[in-house]
């Protein structure tokens, strides 16, 4: 068991370049013993995946097989704006949103550094500025890490700017009188969190129990090696992470569409960047992030890490198919709800990186969005990105199974 | 259980039946106590990763000052899971400071065990008839006045947990309990206070009587129970448990047991020809089933075969399909034999070949 011994690791950025590779290729790989279902028109063009000796017929080869390998892992998350807004700018796979570091900064224009180069961007008069609390654009110092999200439809028009945004999730290891250590997951690593003392109050409002054990989640200013927090991202759960509450029995399979909320994380690498993680990894694999003790909800079906999960923002209406990057190891453990539009069911369905969460219509204060995830698979007719089909979570018979 | 009438018969009945039962109540929630912790102690092999130890603030050492970028603080991995604690988030321990919950809840624990233990032992006859003398008549109603003490002492915390902590559950049969503590937990921690009470003066263990005298005697003792489990909101919870099983995208199945039953399977029958190593090269869940992929030779040239495998106990479904790989494909998995270095590999095979 390949998997099971960890040669394959259970997060894509845990995992070698061969190992990513494969993780890559489980799409395709699916697709071929369990062929999506088909378009209504004729969809399937001269890119069409071949697929074929599913089930019960014999060995056929399939050819070009390799080619699609590349549409899986990182870059396989595919847009589709189901009544959201559509929005060309922005690199990689985040349409509308620019990361960078901040090189210069004036009150109409900033000029960042982004992996593409250097770029100039121009705030309109409503643009707004996050840096702890919403500032002028003149706060933005060089050096500042930015997230950008970009007017609907412009390149270089900034709509949104969240400027050194972090967050820390996760079990509350240690306190000092204004400093904590979180314990984040196992390969994520502890984070150091400054608390000032005049942010201390506001706090403890939501996070009432700082003692060791208990969970926590901060959204404040990323410094160098810690985070100072300044707001609170939830509320507390009452239990500690170890006395998470037994989820309850439930009947019947999961529904089709699971609804909860939608959180972010920084980014812990490229490989991370253009995923979602999900909280329900298959135990199996021994993933190196299992989720912390405590089964909480709600009831997520298992998946892998690679397979597509297609998140919907329930307050824009915009919808990402997004392959699975990784675990999420304290989602499980928070059944919180978020009332950024509406009151969502309880539980954290997917945590995605921040650009991600940003090109989703998330504002990273906030911290969540109402959201609801379901299993994406490619398409047979397009299998790049955009070429996402929304599946279901809940399990179906199988069609023409042999034993 | 002697008397002139019904409603003495009766009366002596219900004294009779209730030192067997509270001792029956008090060891059963000790024993769902111990089982949360003993599955959270079988649970620490399974990946979980720890909550380290109090820091020294809270052990009521000297506190330091300490820099937020400081990497290293003491308490890694291998302590002691927090689920294991007698007192995880539930009743009324959740009241006192941290440091005394976690004695407080195992000296609860004993003290339920021993009670229930002297309330049977003290109750053994000198003799085997209806009617003989109690062995250690002192001390069965030390027993018995201890047992009604206890009684109202929960039944108090509980009154208290309800008003302070209303989100917690009673936690009186461990996880069973985890619903916040209503009015039916109270009713029912007066109730055996009731039943401790009255059985003060009860006699020694006898067999009941054949006949009307035996029918009576049991349904006076069917009722009590039926009673205590209607104010019991365990019992709901536990019924449901033992009834239910996951929807087979919730169900957790080893990975041998996938392996196993693919290799049973007539779709491996058909491709163990062609497949070129024994190990598999990847191995995924989705929702009901689980992917096997293994390199393999079609026509000559290098390919994989997929398995997709139900997650089912029983007649689980297997599906098999072929790819070829082509040579731009850098991560393929060539159709040669196992590397030798791989020990791991090597490892997880004998191993899947032994289930």
């Amino acid at each position: 068991m390949v998997v099971q011994r960890g040669d394959l690791a259970c997060c894509v950025r845990c995992a070698g370049l061969t190992a990513a590779g494969r993780l890559a290729r489980r799409h395709l790989l699916k697709s071929a013993v369990h062929p999506p279902a088909a378009e209504p028109s004729g969809q399937a063009g001269a890119g069409a995946v071949p697929v074929a000796g599913a089930a019960d017929a014999a060995a056929v080869p399939v050819t070009g097989a390799a080619g699609a390998g590349a549409a899986g892992g990182a870059g396989a998350a595919g847009a589709d704006t189901g009544g959201g807004s559509s929005q060309p700018a922005g690199p990689a796979g985040h349409p509308g949103v620019l990361t960078g570091t901040v090189l210069d900064a004036s009150p109409q224009i900033i000029t960042l550094y982004s992996p593409d180069g250097e770029r100039r961007i121009a705030l309109p008069p409503g643009a707004s500025v996050w840096k702890g609390r919403q500032v002028d654009p003149t706060a933005l110092e060089s050096g500042d890490t930015v997230v950008v999200r970009m007017v609907p439809g412009q390149r270089s028009l900034a709509d949104r700017i969240w400027a050194n945004a972090g967050r820390v999730t996760g079990v509350l290891i240690e306190r000092d009188r204004e400093s904590m250590l979180i314990d984040e997951g196992r390969t994520t690593g502890r984070q150091a969190v400054l608390i000032p003392p005049h942010v201390m109050g506001r706090l403890q409002v939501r996070f009432p129990r700082l003692e060791p054990g208990y969970l926590v989640d901060f959204i404040g200013l990323r410094g160098r090696g810690y985070l100072e927090a300044l707001v609170p991202a939830t509320s507390q759960p009452t239990y500690r992470a170890g006395e998470a509450p037994a989820r309850a029995p439930a009947r019947g399979h999961s529904p089709g569409r699971i609804a909860g909320s939608a959180i972010w994380h920084e980014h812990a690498g490229p490989a991370d960047e253009e995923g979602v993680r999900y909280p329900a990894l298959d135990p199996e694999t021994a993933c190196q992030e299992q989720p912390l003790a405590g089964s909480g909800c709600p009831r997520l079906p298992y998946l892998s890490v690679g397979s597509l999960l297609r998140v919907r923002n329930e307050c824009t209406g915009t919808a990402r198919a997004l392959p699975v990057t990784g675990c999420a190891p304290t989602a499980q453990i928070f059944c919180d709800r978020c009332v950024t539009c509406g009151t969502s069911p309880r539980g954290r369905i997917a945590d995605l990186p921040m650009a991600g969460f940003v090109a989703m219509g998330g504002d990273l204060e906030r911290g969540c969005f109402n959201a609801t995830v379901a299993l994406g698979s490619l398409s047979p007719g397009s299998p790049g990105p955009g070429s996402v089909a929304a599946g279901s979570l809940s399990a179906g018979p199988a069609s023409a199974g042999r034993r | 259980m002697t008397g002139s009438g019904l409603p003495a018969t009766l009366l002596a009945d219900l004294q009779d039946v209730q030192p067997p039962i509270i001792a029956g109540i008090l060891i059963g929630a000790c024993l769902a106590k111990l089982s949360r912790v003993l599955r959270s102690i079988g649970w620490r092999g399974g990946g979980f990763r720890g909550v380290a130890p109090p820091g020294p603030a809270e052990r009521g050492g000297a506190r330091r000052r300490r820099v937020p970028s400081e990497p290293a603080i003491a308490g890694g991995p291998g302590v002691r899971p927090p689920g294991a604690a007698l007192d995880a988030g539930l009743g009324p321990t959740q009241l006192f400071p941290l440091r005394l919950r976690r004695p407080l809840a195992m000296v609860m624990c004993a003290f339920e065990m021993s009670l229930g233990l002297a309330l049977l032992v003290t109750e053994l006859p000198v003799g085997t008839r209806a009617g003989t003398a109690l062995w250690a008549p002192r001390a069965a109603t030390g027993a018995r006045i201890a047992a009604a003490a206890f009684f109202l002492v929960a039944a108090a915390a509980l009154v208290e947990l309800r008003e302070r902590r209303p989100d917690l559950g009673c936690g009186c049969f461990g996880d069973f309990s985890t619903r916040p503590a209503g009015c039916r937990s109270i009713a029912r921690a007066a109730l055996l206070t009731a039943s401790a009470l009255i059985s003060i003066q009860s006699p020694a263990l006898y067999l009941p009587p054949r006949g009307h005298g035996a029918l009576l005697f049991l349904g006076i003792a069917g009722t009590e129970l039926a009673v205590i489990a209607a104010l019991s909101p365990e019992v709901s919870g536990a019924l449901v448990r033992l009834g239910y099983t996951d929807a087979c995208e919730l169900r957790r199945l080893p990975a041998d047991r996938t392996l196993a039953t693919l290799r049973r399977s007539r779709q491996w029958r058909k491709h163990a020809r062609a497949i070129t190593t024994e190990m598999p090269v990847d191995m995924w869940r989705e929702l009901c089933w689980r992917y096997v992929v293994f390199p393999c030779r079609q026509d000559g040239k290098n390919a994989e075969v997929v398995f997709a495998v139900q997650v089912k106990r029983r007649r689980p479904m297997v599906q098999a399909a072929v790819l070829l790989l082509t040579t731009d494909w850098p991560h393929g998995a060539p159709a040669a034999s196992v590397p030798a270095q791989n020990q791991s590999r090597h490892e997880a095979m004998q191993l899947s070949r032994r289930v």
